[in-house]
């Protein structure tokens, strides 16, 4: 006979208890009850225990009892008030409703506690007595609810059980009587002899020091194990797979020799939109698409040098042969603070500081919009953003970063459109295939920065930019269809998401 | 890079009138939109709608989309030329008018036959430049008058609010300015960009009658319907450059399909002749042209791609010529030119090519703490979550049971729930756990991410790492091990002393000091702050302000 090691555990315990139920045996083995019962069926089948099954009648505690033990018997609350002189039937009815002043005169009458003359409640002597008492039928469910919910547990706890029940019975919905089956598992002959064989130790459960130490596994078997049985999930700590993603962004990056930088939260609009050559009355710096600042108000501009040049690209375009953006450049708009649109804002004060080529530099970071909150929008994103600033690169190189990155991302098919950006001129929208979606997805933009940018920040040479917003990729990569899963991080799904999607 | 803007002009296109008027399918026309710059947003069975991008408000329409696409489809390149007719139309500008929406220019345009699409094209047009290129009509709006019932000369004044009624579109009675702005539905929309003025503008003909009182709305005398044959187009506003523009594309349209061009004489404050529809010339060497896109393409190509693009274009030894007609409002430098013969070459056709740049690859020192310190908790089996950084005061400061301190904060919240910027982490993991209460314990969570400190003089990104952990047992020394094995793996020497932070039970929470500086804090985090949300198990929490050690853990 091959016994696991649950149904041996099982049988040790009725070898204690002789006689359980099954809450019982789980008591004395630790084992849960669903384990208990599913080893008993394999022992019964075995013949090594055996079944004993009895009817009980238990009890609940109904609708209306609940409302006895909270608002008292209908009974009592007529007598509450006719106690204190309210005794007209037609007030009662007002304030209790007709039916429960029915029930409960009908029970007064029966207890004889009052009668009833001319409407009106007359309670007798023995009302005021009968009042002050703790009634035995609220005492019983109270009993029920705490879990003396047999007839045998009830009988334990009070006399003349019958009469509290009967009378429980005769109101409607107060108590439920329920029959149930009760097993009862009893260790037989057998069952002892397997015991028995067992105690001689012969036989390992858990392997243990003393037997490596002697060497006495060597003459017992293992006890087997079902291997099908479940075991309990486990889940490791582990990164959040979108900060996986952006990793893996950011190893590529490296990977291709690019620098990372960081830059602030807040900026002033003029990193953020005058630096990249954004016309002040840009539809996208009013305060419908963009945050800005209650604390702190206002920023310090760069180099006075810097702002009259970036003053004067704005108004004239003069040196290098642009228009301009004609009107009145206001200092006073570019030192109002933002959460920046977008992390070009980092890449422009980089420039600013570091104009000799070559440069590669990359950030991933949080830009900000103001945008309602929709399963595709969210008011801060990760920006994925590089540039590569050097004497001789042109477009066609510009679009082989992209082809070269992209491809790193995993993205075979990639094509190129013509797009728009106030800042990069020529510009492009590269296109990646997604097999899932079987269409082709923007993915970004990029371009070569205008020289009204460069120029400001002394920059003489082309600089290739180009920026991916990645939560539409992450998205797809962990097939979400609702952009805030990333941020609510349900734990479940956390634990269940699997690192190699 | 990102495009700025959420509300770029979508524009409707018949797909028969389309048809017709560019000579080709409509698949292939469809096919090709993209590549001119566009964005096709949906296709309907009788309409495409398009998103066109906003450098380009001569596509706002259907007339110039043809226009556009038969160059670009073959079919008819180079610039078009347009001719204004000499007239003695006059336009008299007061002096009253400058202080309140100072610039006009206008035209003249005759032998329209105008059908019912047409005057839904020229509508959406007038739109989407009131939008795109007039900042929604403050900087530029334009006004279409039927000339049958009014005459010249036109004067551009500027009245008080009460002296002057006329029958404004969309109603049948008159009403005096000011009540234009509170009743009609334009003048609620538009009458902020009238505030703090004394006087408003108003455009009226040779005999007093209201032909517009911009930028608000026209008089019902002038309107255009499919009977209107002759119309005159104001444009008014603050910037020259622009209202010329918006000008510009209106009445190449108009004559595109099938209109006379006339001037307009406007004198007064200023004396000038509008429309000035001349190409202007740019010479573009064709070096930069090379340089800039790296392709190797002919001086024929080049002149060809620009010739679809709808330039003129003529090689005149090193340089290229070329056109540039009157409708193109986005030609600010040469580069514009040269994108343009990118797209008129085909992007298909470019060869992209990575050249070798030198550059040493290495993340940020922020983001290399952030992978030591990812590594520790991971292993300590806490799991990663991302929080959003904005916040409000309540969740930051109240829940946590701390004094409100100052934060980043915005003037133009969208929602109740973003009005700061987080100070610290730990209000976001525990509002994590809270959406997590159904799930099972032990929870052990942690975020390393920025939080923005408001400074004397602006506001910085600072760097914390926090964690938090519930669960039946959680308590003051499970958090202890855990803060002593962060700093046992980085290997930093750490004190701890009493803290008073009340988001933690008093007696059970420290602060770790590093170089006799706080740089952290610990403990058993207090019951209010549980029951703030909802949580009914204990929970230990830490929160180290890792950019202080930054330098250390990388060197």
């Amino acid at each position: 006979m091959d016994l696991r090691k649950h149904e041996i555990e099982v049988l040790k315990a009725l070898g204690e208890l002789e006689k359980s139920g099954s809450r019982g045996i789980a008591e004395e083995s630790g084992l849960k009850e669903e384990a208990v019962l599913s080893a008993i069926v394999k022992l019964t089948k075995n013949d090594l225990v055996e079944v004993n099954e009895r009817l009980i009648t238990r009890y609940k505690v109904g609708e209306e009892g609940e409302r006895f033990l909270k608002e008292g018997l209908p009974e009592e609350e007529i007598l509450k008030y006719s106690l204190d002189g309210k005794n007209k039937i037609s007030e009662l009815n007002k304030k209790l409703g007709k039916n429960k002043v029915k029930v409960g005169l009908g029970w007064l009458k029966r207890k004889s506690l009052a009668d009833v003359e001319k409407g009106e409640i007359k309670p007798n002597e023995k009302a005021e007595k009968w009042m002050n008492k703790d009634k035995k039928i609220k005492k019983i469910l109270r009993a029920i609810k705490k879990g003396y919910n047999t007839k045998k547990d009830l009988k334990k706890e009070f006399n003349g059980i019958e009469e509290g029940i009967n009378e429980l019975k005769n109101r409607s919905n107060s108590i439920i009587e329920e029959e149930i089956v009760k097993k009862r598992f009893k260790i037989n002959k057998r069952g002892k002899n397997v015991l028995r064989d067992l105690k001689e130790e012969d036989t390992i459960t858990d392997l243990k020091p003393s037997h490596l130490k002697d060497g006495s596994w060597e003459k017992k078997k293992f006890i087997n194990y079902d291997i099908e049985a479940e075991a309990k999930p486990k889940y490791p700590g582990k990164r959040h797979p979108y900060q996986r993603l952006l990793d893996k962004v950011r190893r590529i990056f490296r990977d291709m020799g690019f620098q990372e930088i960081k830059g602030n939260t807040v900026e002033s609009s003029f990193w953020n939109f005058d630096a990249l050559f954004q016309p002040q009355d840009h539809p996208a710096r009013e305060m419908q698409d963009t945050l800005y600042l209650k604390k702190p108000d206002s920023s310090k501009l760069p180099k006075e040098k810097l702002v009259e040049k970036t003053k004067s690209m704005h108004e004239k375009g003069n040196e290098i042969n642009s228009k301009g953006w004609g009107g009145t450049w206001d200092k006073k708009l570019a030192e109002k603070p933002v959460l920046r649109t977008h992390t070009t804002a980092t890449t422009i004060r980089y420039l600013y500081k570091n104009p000799d080529p070559p440069q590669k530099v990359f950030s991933i970071d949080r830009a900000y919009r103001r945008e309602t909150i929709d399963a595709t929008h969210l008011p801060q994103f990760y920006q994925v953003e590089g540039i590569v600033s050097d004497k001789e690169v042109d477009f066609e190189n510009l679009l082989g970063f992209l082809s070269e990155f992209y491809e790193r991302m995993g993205f075979e098919e990639i094509r190129f459109r013509p797009g728009y950006f106030p800042y990069t001129e020529p510009s492009v929208e590269p296109e990646v295939y997604v097999e899932d979606l079987e269409e082709w997805v923007e993915l970004g933009g990029a371009g070569i920065f205008r020289k009204e940018v460069t120029k400001p920040v002394n920059v003489n040479n082309p600089v290739l930019a180009w920026g991916l917003g990645i939560g539409r990729l992450a998205m797809l990569k962990l097939g979400l269809s609702d952009l805030r899963e990333l941020y609510r991080s349900d734990i479940k799904w956390l634990r269940e998401v699997p690192i190699c999607p | 890079m990102a495009e700025g803007g959420t509300n770029l002009p979508i524009v409707k296109l018949d797909k028969t009138r389309l048809e017709q008027e560019v000579g080709e399918d409509i698949d292939l026309i469809l096919e090709k939109i993209p590549m001119i710059g566009a964005d096709i947003e949906r296709i309907n069975p009788k309409e495409v709608d398009i998103e066109f991008f906003p450098n380009r408000p001569d596509l706002f329409n259907d007339i110039g989309v043809s226009r556009a696409l038969k160059g670009f489809l073959d079919i008819e390149k180079g610039a078009p030329v347009y001719n204004t007719e000499t007239s003695n139309h006059g336009l008299e500008v007061t002096k009253d008018v400058q202080p309140v929406r100072p610039e006009i220019v206008g035209a003249v345009v005759k032998d329209l036959k105008l059908s019912e699409k047409d005057i839904e094209s020229l509508v959406e047009l007038q739109e989407h430049l009131h939008w795109g290129l007039g900042r929604d009509r403050k900087k530029v709006s334009i006004g279409l008058h039927d000339l049958k019932d009014i005459n010249f000369p036109f004067k551009y004044t500027a009245v008080e609010p009460s002296s002057t009624e006329f029958t404004p579109l969309g109603f049948n009675e008159e009403m005096d300015l000011s009540e234009i702005l509170k009743k009609h539905e334009k003048g609620k929309k538009y009458g902020k960009i009238l505030k703090e003025k004394s006087r408003y503008p108003i455009l009226k003909d040779k005999d007093d009658k209201i032909l517009s009182f911009p930028p608000i709305i026209n008089g019902v005398t002038t309107e255009v319907d499919e009977k209107t044959s002759n119309i005159f187009i104001d444009v008014t506003g603050t910037d020259r450059d622009s209202i010329e523009d918006a000008l510009n594309i209106l009445v190449t349209s108009l004559s595109d399909i099938g209109g006379k061009i006339y001037d307009l004489q406007i004198h007064g404050v200023y004396n000038r002749k509008t429309p000035e529809l001349d190409h202007k010339t740019y010479n573009v060497d064709i070096k930069d042209i090379k340089e800039l896109l790296g392709f190797k393409a002919t001086k024929d190509e080049i002149k060809d791609s620009l010739k679809k693009m709808r330039f003129g274009a003529e090689i005149n030894g090193e340089n290229v010529k070329v056109n540039v007609p009157p409708y193109r409002a986005d030609i600010l430098h040469p580069h514009d030119i040269i994108e343009d013969v990118a797209i008129g070459y085909g992007y298909q056709n470019l060869k992209p090519r990575k050249p070798n740049i030198p550059g040493v690859g290495s993340s940020h020192d922020i983001e290399e703490t952030g992978k030591q310190l990812r590594e520790i908790m991971t292993g300590l089996g806490y799991l990663e979550v991302m929080t959003l950084t904005l916040t409000n005061e309540k969740n930051e400061y109240i829940n946590l049971n701390r004094e409100i301190k100052e934060s980043v904060e915005i003037e133009n919240p969208i929602t109740e729930e973003h009005t700061i910027l987080r100070n610290t982490l730990l209000p976001s993991l525990l509002e994590i756990l809270k959406l997590n209460q159904h799930r099972e314990l032990p929870q052990r969570i942690f975020e390393y991410g920025e939080v923005i400190h408001p400074t004397k003089e602006f506001a910085k990104d600072c760097y914390h790492l926090s964690g938090i952990s519930i669960h039946s047992n959680a308590n003051f020394s499970e958090m202890k091990s855990v803060i002593n094995a962060i700093f046992r793996e980085i290997n930093i020497d750490y004190e701890l002393s009493k803290s008073d932070d009340k988001s933690f039970i008093k007696g059970r929470r420290a602060e770790i000091k590093h170089k006799n500086k706080k740089i952290g804090i610990f403990g058993e985090i207090h019951p209010k702050v549980l029951q703030n949300h909802d949580l009914v198990h204990p929970a230990a929490g830490f929160e180290i302000e890792a950019n202080k050690l930054t330098n250390e853990i990388n060197n």
